[in-house]
């Protein structure tokens, strides 16, 4: 792990950091995929699953409802004519 | 329910040991069922609801989460919304934003994490109940350190809904209380299937209610425990075999090394994508400038908002999600989860129950877990990790007490097997000498 890699990981996921935020994280990210990579001795695991139990699929049925009344979501937003105010796109 | 716990002596036990986040009024203490608190991760309308993050401050959602709203129906009174590590990220409590929940056996110390405000909470107030959220050890570790009974179902037993997602394939609510037949009785009100979340639908009832009549103890578990954890371990385990007629076996699991890292990287990766919704426009904290481009203005409230250890968390999930590392971590991280559920189910062929400690040491101080890199405090949960992991259930147990802190033992069942974990801590609980917290109310 090198400071560009954390910089351009950062980038990715929306967070911008300091100098010494980088020099930090360089380091404890480094010493945890140093651990991490105990995992490359396994090489014989074909099994796995994306839950821990089995999960069946479950739909409602197609029935329209609203169970919180849109004025009190709209409640803690920054509202212009009930449109939620949000920042420039371009 | 007594009227002699009033809301007042709460506020002055919150100053001293800030298990509380957010207090509410008490109505309807007087003549109630029960009283509960819920970590802040759970949702709830007549109260804030900040994961311990600033990047929620002041949200107050327009619902309860089911856990909530069930205790509700069935007479509790909420006390308030418990303390804990930003969004459940960490092994002490001390990664909040705001309150940071001291120790019911000496103030100097951490609670555990994350749910370290509940465990408190249960430990100093009589008869409580809190609801506290485990991702990968976040019950059974406060449990463990403030000596209350610590219960993580099966993944999938109750339902997620209103609970603010860390890792959606690991995060479990349950409860934490001084006495396990209180989580015995209320425990079955939050279980079962709720349409709002459907992985709480489709499983298996509720097992039947006995006491393990064999455990395992992997020898894994118990390798360079210091001295004084160790023979509070071994002295339990004699109790359990001579006084509960429990029979017990060494296990090889070889595999729970290797849950530690396969915990971090699925638990970052869907920690990652879970926290990209905050981004200062639908609840929370807002940025100062919509003039800015909304790339700029979402990076701005993200890293002005995010603690330190949130930062990391999704530094590191997102980069074992990228493009040619995917297969190297989350993959075989997947695998590992799905190695560690066979080797339980190995075990669960020979005994009915898997034990271990619950911490490899008693609560650090403050300025301990101040001294401790980031590897240092992951590597602190192995312990927990692998019930975690699996989706298991389990219980941390108070069993002893070292230099006059609390030492905890965690009891493992297959999925869907809770109710043998429950029998078995109530048992417990009539032969251990449980010592009361000086403060206690």
């Amino acid at each position: 792990m090198d400071k560009e890699t954390v910089r351009r990981v950062a980038m990715l996921a929306r967070l911008e950091l300091s100098e010494e935020e980088i020099e930090s994280f360089t380091k404890d990210l480094g010493e945890i995929l140093e651990h991490f990579s105990m995992l490359d001795e396994l090489q014989d695991l074909d099994d796995y699953g994306f839950n821990p139990v089995e999960v069946i699929d479950v739909l409602r049925d197609d029935e329209p409802h609203q169970e919180i009344p849109a004025e009190e979501l709209l409640r803690d937003m920054d509202t212009y004519e009930d449109y939620v105010r949000g920042p420039r796109l371009s | 329910m007594s009227s002699a716990l009033s809301i007042s002596k709460i506020r002055e036990l919150n100053e001293e040991y800030g298990m509380f986040y957010s207090i509410g009024d008490g109505k309807g203490l007087d003549g109630s069922r029960f009283h509960f608190s819920a970590k802040d991760n759970l949702t709830t309308k007549d109260h804030p609801t900040t994961a311990g993050s600033k990047i929620l401050s002041n949200y107050r959602p327009p619902f309860d989460a089911a856990a909530v709203e069930r205790l509700r129906e069935a007479g509790g009174v909420l006390l308030g919304k418990t303390s804990m590590d930003e969004f459940g990220f960490g092994t002490f409590s001390v990664n909040s934003a705001f309150e940071v929940p001291r120790n019911p056996y000496d103030r100097d110390r951490s609670c555990g994490g994350s749910s370290g405000g509940a465990a408190c909470a249960a430990a100093l107030i009589d008869g409580h109940l809190a609801l506290g959220v485990s991702t990968g050890g976040s019950i059974s570790c406060p449990a463990a350190f403030c000596g209350v009974f610590g219960f993580t179902p099966t993944y999938g037993r109750v339902s997620r809904y209103g609970l603010l997602d860390y890792g959606n394939s690991l995060d479990k609510i349950g409860m934490l209380a001084a006495d396990c037949a209180t989580i015995a009785e209320l425990f079955p009100l939050i279980a079962g299937a709720d349409e709002r979340d459907p992985t709480s639908c489709g499983h298996p009832p509720m097992g039947e209610c006995r006491i393990p009549a064999s455990i395992g103890i992997p020898s894994e578990s118990i390798k360079g425990l210091p001295p004084g954890i160790r023979k509070s371990f071994d002295e339990a385990v004699t109790k359990l075999k001579d006084d509960m007629g429990i029979e017990v076996r060494t296990l090889e699991m070889p595999m729970f090394r290797y849950a530690q890292p396969a915990y971090y990287i699925i638990a970052t990766s869907e920690a990652s994508t879970n926290l990209a919704r905050y981004g200062g426009m639908r609840y929370g904290a807002r940025g100062k400038d919509l003039g800015l481009h909304f790339d700029r203005y979402f990076t701005s409230v993200r890293s002005e908002n995010f603690g330190a250890e949130a930062k990391r968390r999704i530094l590191l999930g997102t980069f074992t999600r990228m493009v040619g590392l995917r297969d190297r971590y989350y993959l075989r991280a997947l695998q590992v989860r799905q190695a560690v559920i066979e080797e339980y189910r190995r075990a669960f062929k020979d005994v009915d129950a898997v034990l271990t400690p619950t911490m490899p040491f008693i609560a650090p101080r403050f300025n301990e877990v101040a001294g401790m890199s980031a590897l240092e405090i992951y590597l602190a949960d192995h312990l927990t990790i692998p019930p975690n992991l699996s989706g298991m259930p389990h219980l941390n147990i108070p069993c002893g007490y070292v230099e006059g802190m609390p030492v905890g033992m965690q009891l493992v069942a297959d999925h869907w097997d809770e109710g043998c974990l429950l029998q078995a801590g109530m048992e417990w609980g009539k032969l251990f000498e449980r010592i009361r917290p000086e403060a206690m109310i």
